[in-house]
């Protein structure tokens, strides 16, 4: 926090100066735990996450997504283990970092008998950012920013599932962030409502704030993250660069032939391994590369209709760490 | 770009505050408790009550005799409005003030509202202020409204010529006036200690509907127990103990001795329901 090397770093707005070379992360947890009775909750989550990392927590329901979420945040007391907020100690430091933190936890959380404005403008009234006749300003910057405006004025309980959603949104970024998270931005939203969020996503992104987003949809995480973490169970199953993970899987060949039999049988003399699926020979390229695959199948007379290269999708990673922890 | 250090923009003020100008948070906290329909509705109908009860006994004639606030408010307007505040302590004045604070954090938690307080950043204890003067205000309200609206009755409906006390003697209409504020007053330390406890019920639930059954609940259990004369020895530690003696203020002098005993013992439910609220806020899971 201290030290004369630190104090020009900190005219960039980073928070705060760490006293380290490397650059410290966001968030980082460590052997971070959570028990109710006898229910293990989150086992022992060493989590890192960058600064400006999109990272997208994953697991199914139930894995422990929202509880290490709401510990991150203070709002629920760990077990045992600990948690750094853009280098603050939670819960002790809790709302030293809090300002630069905007979130939207289990879901939007507003009063039904105020309008989408009058319940923004109590959260900005709250926001140690905001000062005088900015309030009004961010509210409505706010709304427009989540395409609210329109009905800013209706009582929330008039609201659309989405048109809450979208609220809640607004609600975590009605001022610039640090650090945004997000648990499960897009449930209740339309395919144009999810595809404003990932460009919101992107947006925070750009301008280099972190962002954490828990889901359950694969392939929302896959469409705008950067970094991965895999829950399962409580426990941190994986963590990383997105790229890194899905190049884990080993690339694959798709390639439709015209006769499935005899080219699976010449890859296997080949000493390739491959397998059909979807009526398509699925090859792995481990040993081997495509043009040779594509080569020995016509040798043997195997006509080649399509060929493409097939990343791993996370649908699979994710399904292959999943099974080999049960 | 990942693993650099981050370029936010951020507001410059935002280097310098940790948390909200206090002012405007309070000010935010009083106008949510008063756009809230209810909670408009509650005063609405404190106003009307004292009107009641005024126009019934005027026209009635009152209960004919007897030596209770009843018969002593035929005809004698300034009365009506420590009479009202008696009989809406007992059970109305709590209700509404139980329900305040209820919403205040029960409410809160159950519409997730809790969570963005507490993410914005409002520290744990200052919340437990804030919410403390939203209920605060309430108090005074709904006793605001009873007494202005008895006083106004009083004055329009009822009649009379300055005070008659319960002791028999004539008090000039501004020493009446004086009285009913203190009645006032002291009522709304002992509606601060209903909802002070209230407050720590709230902390510990998110069903409002538990708090007002525990406050009110508790109130009516004291009513029982006071009434036991073997249970004599727990008087002391019952808060509804002295709250019939608010009609002492219209006894000439003054009788104190039971309306101070009554502010000491409102004054540590205060105490007590204060501290358990913030203690249970401070590690609450939101």
């Amino acid at each position: 926090m201290s030290g004369t090397a630190d104090a020009t770093e900190a005219g960039t707005a980073t928070v705060p100066a760490s006293g380290w070379d490397e650059p410290e992360p966001a968030l980082c947890t460590s052997a971070l735990r959570k028990t109710y009775g006898g229910t293990v909750a989150v086992a022992d989550v060493d989590l890192s996450v960058p600064r400006g990392a999109v990272l997208g927590m994953l697991g199914p329901n139930g894995s422990g997504k929202t509880t290490t979420i709401r510990m991150l945040l203070g709002l629920t007391e760990p077990t045992a283990g600990s948690v750094e907020l853009l280098g603050h100690r939670v819960p002790e430091q809790t709302g030293r970092a809090l300002p630069f933190v905007g979130a939207l936890v289990e879901g939007p959380g507003f009063h039904p008998f105020l309008s989408g404005r009058r319940n923004l403008l109590r959260c900005a009234a709250m926001e140690p950012a905001l000062f005088g006749a900015d309030v009004r300003g961010a509210v409505q910057q706010a709304l427009e920013r989540v395409g609210l405006a329109g009905a800013a004025e209706r009582r929330y309980r008039s609201y659309s599932l989405g048109m809450k959603q979208r609220l809640g949104l607004a609600a975590a970024l009605l001022v610039p962030r640090e650090l945004v998270v997000l648990d499960e931005p897009t449930n209740g939203l339309d395919p144009a409502g999810t595809r404003e969020v990932r460009r919101i996503i992107a947006e925070l992104h750009a301008n280099g704030t972190t962002v954490v987003v828990s889901s359950h949809l694969l392939s929302e995480v896959e469409a705008t993250c950067t970094h991965a973490a895999v829950l399962q169970g409580g426990t941190l199953i994986a963590q990383g660069e997105l790229k890194t993970l899905l190049e884990s899987g080993g690339p694959n060949l798709l390639v439709s032939v015209s006769d499935n039999e005899s080219g699976l049988e010449a890859l296997r003399q080949l000493g390739v391994p491959a397998r059909v699926e979807g009526g398509e020979l699925r090859v792995e390229l481990s040993g081997t590369d495509s043009p040779e695959v594509i080569a020995a199948l016509v040798r043997a007379g195997v006509g080649v209709y399509e060929a493409r290269r097939d990343r791993a999708g996370l649908e699979e990673i994710f399904a292959r760490l999943t099974e080999g922890e049960t | 770009m990942t693993g650099t250090a981050s370029r936010v923009e951020l507001p410059s003020g935002i280097r310098q505050h940790h948390s909200a100008p206090f002012g405007r948070v309070v000010g935010s906290e009083l106008g949510w408790v008063l756009r809230r329909p209810r909670n408009l509705l509650a005063l609405l109908g404190l106003a009307a009550l004292p009107v009641l009860i005024g126009t019934v006994i005027t026209i009635t004639g009152g209960p004919g005799g007897g030596s209770g606030l009843f018969a002593a408010v035929v005809g004698n307007g300034m009365v009506l409005p420590v009479l009202s505040l008696m009989l809406t302590q007992n059970l109305l004045l709590p209700l509404i003030i139980a329900m305040v604070a209820a919403d205040g954090l029960a409410g809160e938690a159950a519409n997730g509202t809790l969570r963005g307080l507490l993410l914005a950043p409002v520290g744990r204890v200052r919340l437990v202020v804030v919410k403390a003067l939203g209920v605060l205000m309430m108090v005074l309200l709904a006793i605001g409204v009873v007494v202005l609206s008895g006083v106004l009755t009083g004055l329009l409906i009822v009649g009379g010529d300055g005070l008659v006390t319960l002791s028999g003697t004539t008090l000039p209409l501004g020493e009446a006036l004086g009285r009913v504020a203190l009645a006032a007053g002291w009522c709304a330390v002992q509606m601060a200690a209903v909802g002070a406890v209230a407050l720590a019920i709230s902390s510990t639930t998110e069903h409002s509907l538990l708090v007002l059954i525990a406050t009110v609940g508790a109130l009516v259990v004291f009513g029982v127990l006071e009434a036991i004369p073997s249970l004599d020895w727990l008087k002391p530690v019952l808060i509804t103990t002295d709250w019939y003696s608010i009609s002492d203020v219209l006894s000439d002098p003054i009788r104190t001795t039971d309306l101070l005993s009554g502010l000491w013992r409102a004054g540590c439910y205060i105490l007590l329901g204060f501290s358990a609220a913030v203690a249970r806020m401070a590690t609450k899971d939101t």
